[in-house]
């Protein structure tokens, strides 16, 4: 058992060290792993911040209701009356001053002009009720202040003033013959709201003509478990019929469709590569097991089994992809990670969000990589083993 | 034996090698087939776009609604040849999940507009215009769906909610639209704006965009100019643009997926490339002596070029080709899934011919260092060498 130990590890030293001989062979299969697991990893990245980003914008407590079947909050209509019923409801908790803590809000599309490429894009503009940033957690004013009830004034989130030009602190926007003061920039920890544009409810609904209609309603829960009393007592009641949700449960629905699509996309791609990758890998194995004919069958001329053979050229072909599966998600961590970048979302806006690796994707992307290696290296392996003497002596 | 004989020989000395190339090269093309198709059909409709065709919006936004008024008001514009409006529905059938891409519309003036994309009976379009309930489909909707003509079908809006309380409205099937034009999807449906704004309870007397045709495309930039001018400073302002412009804007949204298609396929290329590079490179220089010997039986230098770079060359295409098949093959399968997205995703004439282009490229590009090496070779260093 030692003595086969030894062998192994003789002939894997013997097969690594000459590595340098097949110089350009090797690296082409390196650089072909490492192209693979950069395209793999740049999809799922993308995949991974958009999720991050919707997702990680709902909270467990915060209910939010729409009109049955509306599926996003753009397609949703609520009636004053119904803000109203809702009010009432069970499972709501209270101000300091004893009022119902809810947020009716109006979701409206406005054009933006995206700074790289100076195209317009869809952007959305929430009017939102007297509550509506304290419902949201992590929400903090950095640069200017607060709008001021009944006044034509915005406050942007940070990354929508990074991604689209003019909404500098202090400029004036127009939308439509209407104009508007940005007196406020916001944080949201990174999450949706950040693409978002907030104003005052009431001027939103009287400068857009959509007097006593609102999209959503946003309902502080008294605990998440108070979210199935909200239901019931929606359930109950004729003249609501709304969906009411918490919403965790809708951020996650937002974000799977999308994340769904990139990764669908982003893995049958990566394979269809890997097949390339992997007759670069088998080529490269078989040509050196070709180049060190001569030696393998000297090696067992005095002695050595096939089986040390087998494991040194697999282990030579693990190498090289585990080489280029490491190389493959460094690039991609140095291109890719932080990138911003913005695509419609499930509401018809635009949503920011930063391509992020984490290592659980690197794991998935050097994986990938050691099963290319692994297959490319096998057949190769199985040749070196049962290369007969005499032939390889003569090679 | 001909040239072509000692190649294809020459490339299948090595079979599994030659194989191996093979499969590598079919799976290049295979993604550039697939992504620049889809790419296509994700602009096509730019391509498809009239250049004498303009729409008009909402300054705000495509999504916010214009008083029906403009219709008439643009109507007059002088050099507007005919215009129609459409509203979007945000139709599904049944569940929200079978979503169907539906229009109101008013019917006259809207088959008036697309006569060249939309083919629809006359018979069945006179019927579409007369009665209220009716709506046409499209051909690949209605096959999806099993409708005929006559059919009574409910459809659900995600948005409007009908007068009645409830969110569907119930039309019949006065038509079914062939397409008029290869690259026009007909996963539609269209039915009456009449009926439509009478049943809703928001945003009455609205509409979505407006449609125009101009007299000619010079006309252009005045009607745009005039239309916006008109609107200026009411309630709700416009912007007009070509039909064109438009779509290159909305596709925009969606991200760059341009440079995605474009990092991926050459990703897949510089992949193959160094892989049949390297390879080709080996195979000359085990084959030196041969060279050598061919020489020496009085090959000339620029033959032994020709030899080298055919084969490459013939490597590239025999992987190309049936790569490209293999895309069109999957476009087709594909097809009415991404259809929302991106109707007629095909790897289209245009998409085959540049992959020959390609393919060529890449047999020369692999084929040229060893083939000059080869070519310049001495006859006394070759023979020395093996």
């Amino acid at each position: 058992m030692r003595s086969l130990l030894l062998q192994v590890a003789a002939v894997t030293s013997i097969n690594l060290k000459s590595l340098p001989q097949r110089r350009w062979l090797s690296l082409s299969t390196v650089v072909a792993v490492a192209l693979v697991v950069v395209v793999l990893l740049a999809f799922l990245a993308m995949a991974n911040g958009f999720q991050r980003t919707i997702a990680g914008s709902g909270a467990a407590d915060i209910a939010i209701v729409l009109r049955a079947g509306s599926q996003a909050e753009i397609n949703s209509t609520v009636s004053r009356d119904q803000v109203r019923l809702i009010e009432d409801g069970p499972g709501i908790a209270k101000g300091s001053d004893g009022k119902p803590l809810l947020s009716p809000e109006l979701y409206l599309v406005v054009d933006g002009l995206k700074r790289t490429t100076m195209t317009k894009a869809n952007l959305p503009l929430r009017g939102i009720g007297e509550q509506g940033a304290a419902l949201r957690k992590g929400i903090t004013i950095s640069a200017g202040r607060m709008f001021s009830r009944g006044a034509n004034e915005i406050v942007v989130g940070k990354a929508l003033v990074r991604e689209f030009a003019g909404f500098d602190l202090g400029s004036t926007v127009a939308f439509g013959a209407t104009r508007w003061t940005v007196v406020g920039i916001f944080e949201a920890a990174g999450n949706v709201f950040e693409s978002e544009i907030w104003a005052d409810l009431p001027v939103v609904q009287s400068l857009f003509n959509r007097n006593n209609i609102v999209q959503t309603v946003r309902v502080a829960l008294t605990s998440p478990a108070a979210l199935n009393e909200l239901k019931a007592f929606n359930d109950a009641d004729p003249r609501l019929k709304l969906d009411v949700k918490s919403e965790a449960a809708y951020f996650a629905e937002q974000a799977s469709q999308t994340s769904d699509l990139i990764q669908k996309l982003g893995w049958p791609l990566a394979i269809a590569m890997a097949f390339g990758a992997l007759a670069g890998a088998l080529n490269t194995m078989y040509s050196s097991v070709a180049a060190r004919a001569v030696e393998i069958a000297t090696l067992r001329a005095i002695g050595f089994g096939g089986f040390p053979a087998f494991v040194g050229t697999l282990v030579e072909s693990l190498t090289l992809a585990a080489i280029g599966g490491v190389l493959g998600a460094a690039a991609t961590y140095l291109a890719f990670d932080g990138l911003t970048a913005s695509t419609l979302g499930g509401n018809f806006t635009q949503v920011v969000f930063d391509f992020k690796l984490s290592p659980a994707l690197m794991g998935q992307g050097v994986g990938l990589a050691l099963i290319v290696g692994l297959i490319g290296g096998l057949f190769p392996a199985l040749r070196a083993a049962r290369m007969p003497i005499i032939a390889g002596l003569y090679a | 034996m001909n040239d072509f004989d000692l190649i294809r020989k020459n490339l299948f000395r090595r079979k599994l090698r030659a194989i191996l190339m093979i499969v590598s090269i079919l799976v290049a093309f295979m993604i550039f087939g697939v992504l620049t198709g889809f790419y296509r059909a994700f602009t096509s409709g730019e391509d498809q776009a009239a250049a004498d065709r303009m729409i008009t919006v909402n300054k705000i936004n495509f999504t916010q609604p214009m008083p029906i008024a403009y219709f008439n008001r643009v109507k007059a514009v002088e050099g507007v040849k005919q215009v129609t409006f459409a509203n979007w529905f945000g139709g599904y059938y049944q569940d929200p999940k079978n979503f169907l891409m539906t229009l109101a519309v008013e019917p006259a003036s809207y088959f008036s507009l697309y006569s060249r994309e939309f083919i629809l009976p006359p018979d069945q379009l006179q019927a579409f215009i007369r009665e209220r309930t009716s709506a046409v489909v499209g051909e690949k909707m209605a096959e999806k769906w099993g409708w005929k003509v006559g059919d009574r079908v409910p459809i659900s809006s995600n948005i409007f909610t009908q007068k009645n309380g409830g969110q569907s409205w119930d039309v019949t099937i006065a038509g079914i639209v062939k397409a008029g034009t290869e690259q026009v999807d007909t996963n539609f449906m269209l039915f009456q704006y009449a009926y439509f704004d009478e049943t809703r309870t928001i945003a009455k007397d609205t509409i979505g965009w407006l449609i125009l045709q101009t007299n000619a495309p010079a006309d252009n930039d005045r009607v745009a100019k005039t239309i916006d001018a008109m609107f200026a400073n009411s309630s709700a302002e416009t912007s007009t643009d070509t039909e064109k412009a438009f779509g290159k804007a909305f596709a925009a949204q969606f991200g760059n997926i341009a440079l995605i298609v474009l990092l991926v396929v050459g990703a897949a290329f510089v992949t193959i490339l160094m892989i049949v590079g390297n390879t080709m490179a080996l195979t000359i220089r085990e084959r030196t002596r041969e060279i050598g010997v061919l020489k020496t039986l009085g090959f000339p230098g620029p033959r032994i070029l020709k030899l080298v770079l055919g084969e490459s060359v013939l490597l590239a295409l025999l992987g190309g080709i049936p790569g490209l098949v293999i895309a069109a093959l999957i476009a087709r399968t594909l097809r009415n899934s991404v259809a929302n997205m991106a109707p007629s995703f095909a790897v289209s004439p245009e998409i085959a011919l540049l992959g020959l282009v390609l393919m060529l490229a890449l047999g020369l590009i692999t084929g040229i260092i060893p083939a000059l090496n080869a070519m310049r070779l001495k006859i006394a260093a070759a023979l020395g060498r093996g």
